[in-house]
């Protein structure tokens, strides 16, 4: 048994946070980080930890979700959450249905529920679903929620739950605690599953966020939220812990809500000068795919004393596993 | 009705009569036959004890979907309109974006074949104010008036074009019809699905702004202004509205206006998560919004309650919430709904309140109020405002089951329905200890 240790040593921080996984084992889905408990996540965070260590040592896969099938149904294109969720499962031994949504029948007009029944009736334990439509996960969870578990990789405006997490983990490692951390996530936050996930997210773990946006990309009512809300970059960056940067979606501009692009770069682009602003030891984040120059600069980008954005990729195939263990394993 | 009824000791709650006052009520052979104190029953008389009950002039929903034509899977004319009697209603305006919709003297005969083949209670249609709702060319409007059409609206795709606007004020003018107004501008709207503000913005949601209805209100105010037309606004959401629409009556213009049962009592705090059945246009507001409509109902500066009633199939509803169509039904919960937040609140006297549905709507599309005296064909409901009971939508009369209201406990109920002097709908379980004798419900 090439795994034995490990599975000990998932286990034995299982142990350590007992709390966190009664309400894991409570939970069959994954939609939303707003209702997850602080229990639930420093329970998920410390199983991302053990489970980054395991990737990094090149193992085989542990099994400890053989005879699990695990479904990615994606009617967005994306290449990177697929993968990384791909490899999550594949890495604690699921097998992974990677269902083709552009060649099946949905291109023919099937609903997303006719399409998650199906699945369904091919013994598949877990569809993890990205989607368009804002609660369209939620709305299949109720639906067939006692048949499959469902993970949402995306769901229009709404959320990307892990992606909040494997951001706050990756900040987590950077201060171990973000109580009173200062954390800024800049650009077009009206279109943003990520900014609205990380929000919910960071404001349970104690963190005070701050969003800087151009009036157009503001959704009404943030403020009411939580939220401080800039429509300048200064009062956003200044003192900050971390600034998260959002990819600009360039079809924004044809919408009628950027002016330019041009205009847009000189308002919010994240650079090293504008770091001057932050603390000391600021870190500088962004989900992918970058566009390069537009909300980042490369420079910063690639900086490896400022920039997380490749450890928030790896760090997003732990928490993967971490989810999926801890809904599918025992459940 | 072959049959004779007596309800006795009865409250007569009549507002064009402006009577409030408990008698007897006899009702034979489709007639009231009398109405008074102490009347006597005849032999063979159907008996009801109407201790505690209100009998009404039966209600006039001037904003109903009935789907027919080419929509049935919703709705039909039979199914709706059993919906209307088992809510009270005995009159009702059908809305006529149809499909096809009702935009010409041939389609309107195919309706009009219909209604008198299906309905249970009496239907009113409604014709579009464009031909095909495009907001470009008007409709024959003198023709249509001509073959029955009681009120013109493009409801669903309101005219944005203020000239073709204009002109169709002026030929409902000359056909002596009122245009019912949904008011919204569609660019505002922009793919929106709730009311802006931190609810939608909680729930990743597209947002509908005040301004959308607002804005709309303001300039069909103006225009009314120019051409000394009448203009109805239906399902006003907003006090932004609620206070031009006052504005407007001040200055003398014919301008008239309703809200729904649905704008009275829920806001965007109550949406459930994602559920469709909470998805409706215009959107439920801000709880601010909804206590300036009460005012509004109180104040008289809106004239009526419409249900707005929008039946759509499981499937339809059970699509994504941006994707899921917009409407709720309504009929048969408006009455509960409205009375609890009006009457047991005591913010209206069973007169006034009863009036937002019988007089008030008749005069806006133009119908003779009808009056509950002997002589009159029946056309009535008769209600026990004190009984508690919990909706069911999917045992309803509708085709239809999306409503926000689906298993709420409610107060106040509808147990005859008499419409144009045959019963439309009886509550046989909630009448069972008040009859003697039987009645028989028509059947079509």
């Amino acid at each position: 048994m090439p795994h034995s240790n490990q599975t000990t040593r998932v286990e034995d921080i299982l142990s350590k946070h007992l709390d966190g996984r009664k309400c894991w084992q409570a939970r069959r889905h994954l939609l939303d980080t707003k209702d997850l408990t602080n229990a639930e996540i420093d329970c998920a965070m410390a199983l991302a930890s053990e489970f980054k260590k395991f990737r990094s040592q090149h193992l085989p896969p542990m099994d400890v979700l053989s005879g699990k099938t695990i479904a990615n149904v994606f009617y967005e294109n994306s290449t990177r959450t697929r993968s990384s969720f791909e490899l999550a499962a594949k890495s604690l031994g699921a097998t992974v249905l990677n269902f083709d949504v552009g060649s099946s029948s949905v291109s023919k007009g099937e609903t997303i529920l006719d399409t998650a029944r199906t699945l369904a009736s091919m013994d598949i334990d877990c569809i993890v679903q990205r989607h368009s439509s804002s609660g369209s996960c939620h709305q299949l969870a109720q639906q067939l929620g006692d048949q499959l578990h469902f993970v949402n990789a995306g769901d229009g405006w709404n959320g990307h739950p892990t992606q909040g997490l494997l951001d706050a983990f990756t900040m987590l490692e950077v201060l171990g605690s973000l109580k009173g951390a200062k954390v800024s996530i800049v650009g077009d936050i009206t279109h943003s599953r990520v900014a609205r996930s990380n929000i919910w997210l960071l404001q349970k773990l104690g963190a005070e966020v701050h969003v800087a946006g151009p009036t157009t990309l503001i959704p009404a009512g943030l403020d009411k939220l939580g939220v401080k809300v800039h429509y300048e970059l200064e009062p956003a960056i200044k003192n900050a812990d971390f600034i998260m940067a959002l990819r600009l979606q360039l079809e924004r501009q044809k919408q009628g809500l950027l002016a330019s692009i041009g205009e847009y770069k000189k308002l919010y682009r994240i650079d090293h000068k504008c770091l001057s602003l932050a603390k000391p030891n600021v870190k500088v984040m962004h989900p992918g795919p970058l566009n390069r120059g537009i909300e980042i600069t490369s420079d910063l980008a690639d900086d490896p004393n400022l920039s997380l954005i490749e450890t928030q990729v790896k760090n997003g195939v732990a928490i993967r596993m971490a989810v999926f263990y801890l809904l599918l394993n025992g459940n | 009705m072959q049959q004779s009824l007596f309800i006795k000791s009865v409250l007569v709650v009549d507002p064009a009569n402006k009577k409030q006052e408990v008698m007897d009520v006899r009702i034979k052979d489709g007639l009231i036959a009398g109405c008074g104190a102490n009347l006597k029953a005849e032999d063979g008389d159907c008996q009801i004890d109407g201790k505690n009950l209100w009998l009404t002039p039966g209600f006039v929903d001037i904003h109903t979907h009935l789907r027919d034509l080419g929509q049935s899977d919703k709705e039909d004319i039979q199914t709706g309109t059993k919906s209307a009697a088992a809510g009270g209603y005995t009159k009702v305006l059908a809305m006529a974006n149809t499909d096809p919709p009702i935009d010409s003297a041939p389609i309107l005969t195919l309706l009009l074949k219909k209604i008198e083949e299906q309905a249970c209670v009496k239907v009113y249609p409604v014709a579009t104010v464009t031909k095909g709702m495009s907001g470009e060319e008007l409709t024959p409007m003198v023709d249509l008036a001509r073959m029955g059409v009681q009120a013109f609206s493009d409801d669903g795709m309101p005219v944005s074009n203020l000239g073709v606007l204009r002109r169709a004020f002026e030929h409902a003018k000359l056909a002596g019809r009122t245009i019912i107004s949904h008011a919204e501008d569609h660019d505002l709207t922009a793919g929106g699905c709730m009311h802006e503000g931190p609810q939608a913005t909680a729930l990743g949601l597209p947002g509908i702004p005040y301004a959308s209805e607002a804005a709309c209100v303001a300039r069909e105010i103006e225009v009314v202004r120019q051409t000394g037309g009448t203009l109805h606004f239906g399902h006003i959401s907003t006090a932004i509205s609620v206070d031009l629409i006052a504005q407007a009556k001040k200055q003398g213009l014919k301008v008239t206006a309703d809200t729904t049962p649905h704008h009275l009592t829920l806001s965007a705090d109550d949406i459930k998560e994602y559920d469709t059945s909470f998805k409706m246009n215009p959107p439920l507001r801000t709880e601010a919004d909804q206590k300036a409509l009460v005012e509004a109902l109180v104040n008289g500066t809106l004239d009526a309650i419409a249900t707005d009633h929008a039946p759509h199939t499981k499937m339809e509803k059970s699509l994504p919430f941006d994707k899921a169509p917009f409407g709720v039904i309504g009929l048969e919960t408006a009455l509960p709904l409205t009375l609890e937040k009006l009457v047991k609140t005591k913010r209206l006297t069973p007169l006034q309140f009863i009036s937002l549905f019988t007089d008030k709507p008749s005069t806006i599309i133009g119908i003779s109020p009808y009056i509950l005296k002997p002589g009159e064909q029946a056309d009535l409901a008769l209600i026990d405002p004190e009984l508690s009971w919990q909706y069911d939508a999917s045992k309803g009369m509708s085709k239809s089951c999306n409503s926000p209201f689906h298993l709420r406990n409610m107060t106040g109920k509808v147990l005859l329905t008499i419409a144009q002097g045959k019963v439309a709908y009886q509550d046989e379980l909630n009448l069972s200890s008040r009859i003697s004798g039987k009645l028989q419900t028509a059947t079509k």
